[in-house]
């Protein structure tokens, strides 16, 4: 295999490739990146910890077609020192050699055939979803997958394409986060994924809001598509919870409140709250809420700022880390907070400006017991 | 003096004094005084489950051991070992009521003392050297057995060192009625008289894997470079060894985290195996803990279910959870799971089925509340605020009207007999 390619180009596929590989694999080869050049004019790179895996293409002048695997932290440390000028690559028997300007290296690889195939997922059945949405999708329920391994579903993110919508969903038991877009007419799928995060992230990265993306599931995996890059991904087996039935229907108290003073009011007072449960006290009222934090040992505080009150009066515990959470993805100026009671669910929800576009995006919040 | 130093008034004495009380043949002697004229007479003695029914021997006295009869043995067996034995059931109150008259005996002459199990109890002594006249520990101890002797009518033994672990191997050297003290750097050498196999925490398959290595003593566990410890069993678990078989062992004697575990276990009068049945002897057993469970107010994060095959293989399979739990229905969610996983790995006729719950919490920390969301083909360790009205509710009721007044469908068929399990306080007898 021999080819030359710009700096620049080499760059940027070894750093999108090589974020997908494994750092602390027992197989070697999982920390090596797979070079491909069999068209003209395209280099391929690959990279995969047996999870996610990524493939690149980028622009470079093939002189030989070949493949080679070799380590991707190494080549990536490489590339981000060399000048400006074109590197020309060529491989010896299982090494690979650069060359730029007057640097000169020479790093062992491995046989291309040593190295794990990517899932081979068909994008003729699949659907396309923009850029944009996939990326707000992502960004706005990913957070609040559960980290414990007790419920494997849980740790992933459910992404759900029925009824001419986009939906994820997200939740660790103690929030939840749910988002849906129309999809438009152009979707006609349906279909129930779980998709572990570590993938969304991949997408996160390396998709632009611009881009057209093909998706497709085949069996197990799950494929993005753009013109350039591939992202597969192992989904996670299993059914998703029912979680409609635990978002209440029947909350009857709401507070309007400016998110930014809340949010701050918040991280005052939590301050003072205990290491471990973080917990405040919100005692909503006549146009105010009261925030009040009392730790043995520590000490105590309180605050309280103005809000637009509907209904009886109050008293509710949260993790203040939880609610802070939620406040800073909903991201409107003024937020809805709904409420039943003191051991119920809260909702947390945008309010938009009557003009702006809204989305259609709600959290769920669940208190923690006041006992004392 | 001898002994001055390590137990003497001196205030340079730095280390701990640790003293581990265990009522020799606990539920022998117990059976006896309730009963002297029957038990009390008999010369050779078993206590535990029938020989019918199937039931282990929990205890039996020291000359019915001498024909090789063991605790957890089948009384079936143990009957064939020594015929003459008199056969008794557990004396299950007067138990806990003789635990109880012990550990207050305790209580007034120990600053800390630990509970392990009901009838072993762990004392710490250090500091109140001058309380006892700066006597030697070994003396302390025999006072202390002659206290425990007066008041509660029970026999002990103590071992005693400055780790819990030199007092636990001690008392072995001490039974019976005997107190066995190790002097303050003699542990290492009293450790090499033991082989590893005796040192607690060293389970079955790590002991096979240290016999492999050829190490079947801790004197020849000591002859090994460390080096090779840390490069066969990794580092943590070489330099675990080698402190445990120099006697060093930080573990404080806690009162606070006496309770560890809740378990209950029954075997069956005949092997089961339909798996509607194994369900209902699971919930009957989870019905026991978690009530157990909730009288102490506290919340389970581990869940471990055993299993005894009919051919005697014992296995089991624990789930530790994000949080706690505490509802009959929550534990039993994760403990079926664990049921099926075990039977799925081996489906043979079962002997005896337990539940334990572990990683026991007070409610005070865990204030989070769950979403209930189950649904899908996943509804473990979730808790709901129902599960926990419900079982509070079903608590409340069994109260009042007896243990019987409520009980779920799935074990209706055999209405009392929840009373007959045998529920095991932490540890089984040592």
């Amino acid at each position: 295999m021999r080819f030359t390619i710009t700096r620049q180009n080499l760059n940027e596929g070894l750093t999108a490739v090589s974020a997908s590989i494994s750092t602390k694999t027992t197989l070697p080869i999982l920390s090596n990146i797979l070079f491909r050049a069999a068209e003209e004019g395209v280099l391929e790179m690959s990279g995969t910890d047996l999870d996610v895996s990524v493939r690149l293409r980028v622009p470079a002048q093939v002189d030989e077609p070949g493949t080679l695997t070799a380590p991707g932290k190494k080549l990536l440390e490489i590339a981000k020192e060399l000048p400006d000028e074109p590197v020309q690559v060529q491989t010896r028997a299982d090494q690979i050699e650069l060359r730029c300007g007057r640097a000169h290296f020479k790093l062992n690889g491995l046989p291309a055939e040593d190295f794990p195939a990517l899932p081979s997922v068909s994008f003729d059945g699949g659907w396309t979803a923009s850029g944009k949405d996939l990326l707000s999708l992502i960004r706005h329920t990913s957070f609040a997958v559960s980290t414990e391994e007790t419920r494997p579903v849980l740790n992933g993110v459910l992404w759900e394409l029925r009824d001419g919508e986009m939906r994820m969903v997200a939740t660790n038991g103690h929030r939840l986060a749910r988002m849906r877009i129309p999809a438009g007419p152009s979707l006609e799928t349906t279909a129930q994924l779980i998709v572990p995060p570590a993938a969304l992230q991949q997408v996160q990265r390396l998709f632009n809001a611009e881009d057209e993306l093909r998706v497709s599931r085949d069996g197990n995996h799950l494929g993005f598509r753009s013109e350039r890059t591939e992202v597969y991904t192992r989904l996670i087996d299993g059914t998703y919870p029912n979680y409609e039935q635990v978002i209440p229907k029947d909350n009857d108290r709401f507070a309007l409140v400016e998110r930014k003073p809340l949010e701050s009011a918040i991280r005052r007072v939590a301050a003072v709250a205990s290491d471990q449960t973080h917990r405040i006290r919100l005692q909503f009222g006549n146009d105010r809420v009261e925030l009040n934090v009392l730790t043995p040992d520590l000490g105590e505080a309180h605050d309280e700022i103005p809000v637009s009150w509907e209904g009886d009066g109050l008293e509710i515990g949260f993790n203040a880390n939880y609610l802070l959470e939620v406040l800073r993805y909903v991201g409107t100026d003024e937020v809805k907070l709904g409420f039943k009671a003191p051991e119920r669910a809260a909702t947390v929800e945008p309010v938009h400006a009557e003009d702006a576009p809204g989305m259609d995006y709600l959290c769920l919040v669940m208190p923690l017991r006041l006992v004392d | 003096m001898p002994g001055a130093a390590f137990h003497g008034p001196t205030p340079m004495n730095r280390h701990r004094s640790i003293l581990l009380v265990d009522c020799d043949t606990f539920f022998v002697q117990v059976a006896r005084l309730e009963d002297p004229q029957g038990a009390g007479r008999a010369p050779l003695l078993m206590v535990g489950g029938s020989a019918e029914g199937r039931g282990v021997v929990t205890s039996a006295d020291y000359r019915v051991r001498e024909h090789g009869v063991r605790s957890g043995m089948p009384m079936a067996r143990a009957v064939e070992l020594c015929p003459e034995a008199m056969v008794v059931p557990v004396p299950r109150d007067a138990c806990l009521r003789r635990s109880r008259a012990v550990r207050a005996v305790l209580d007034r002459v120990a600053p800390v003392v630990q509970a392990a199990s009901i009838d072993e109890f762990y004392l710490d002594l250090t500091g109140t050297e001058r309380l006892f006249e700066g006597a030697p520990l070994e003396a302390t101890a025999h006072r202390i057995r002659e206290r425990i002797l007066d008041e509660a009518e029970i026999t002990v033994s103590i071992g005693g060192g400055t780790t819990r672990l030199v007092a636990k191997l001690a008392v072995e050297r001490a039974k019976p009625a005997g107190a066995h003290i190790v002097a303050p750097g003699q542990e290492e050498a009293f450790l090499r008289s033991h082989p590893v196999g005796a040192i607690p925490g060293i389970g079955p398959v790590f002991l096979e894997k240290l016999a492999e290595r050829g190490i079947r003593s801790v004197e020849e566990l000591l002859a090994v470079e460390p080096e090779w410890l840390a490069r066969w069993f990794g580092a943590e678990r070489a330099s675990w060894l080698r402190d445990r078989a120099r006697g060093i062992d930080p573990s404080p004697v806690d009162a606070g985290t006496e309770r560890k575990s809740i378990s209950s276990e029954r075997t069956f009068a005949r092997d089961l195996e339909a798996p509607e049945r194994l369900a209902a002897e699971l919930h009957r057993a989870v019905l026991e803990v978690g009530g157990g469970l909730r009288r102490r107010g506290l919340g389970a994060r581990t869940v471990t279910v055993k299993i005894r095959d009919h051919d005697f293989r014992t296995r089991q399979a624990s789930r530790t959870l994000a949080l706690p739990v505490a509802s009959d229905r929550a534990i039993f969610r994760v403990a079926r799971e664990l049921l099926d996983e075990l039977r799925a790995r081996r489906p043979v006729p079962v002997r005896l089925l337990g539940v334990g719950l572990s990683s026991l919490e007070g409610e005070g920390p865990a204030l989070q509340l769950e979403l209930p969301v189950t649904g899908g083909d996943d509804p473990v360790g979730i808790e709901s605020e129902a599960d926990l009205s419900l079982a509070k509710a079903a608590d409340a009721l069994r109260k009042r009207f007896g243990r019987d007044a409520l009980v779920p469908g799935r074990i209706l068929e055999r209405p009392g007999s929840m009373g007959r399990r045998d529920t095991h306080e932490p540890e089984e007898e040592g």
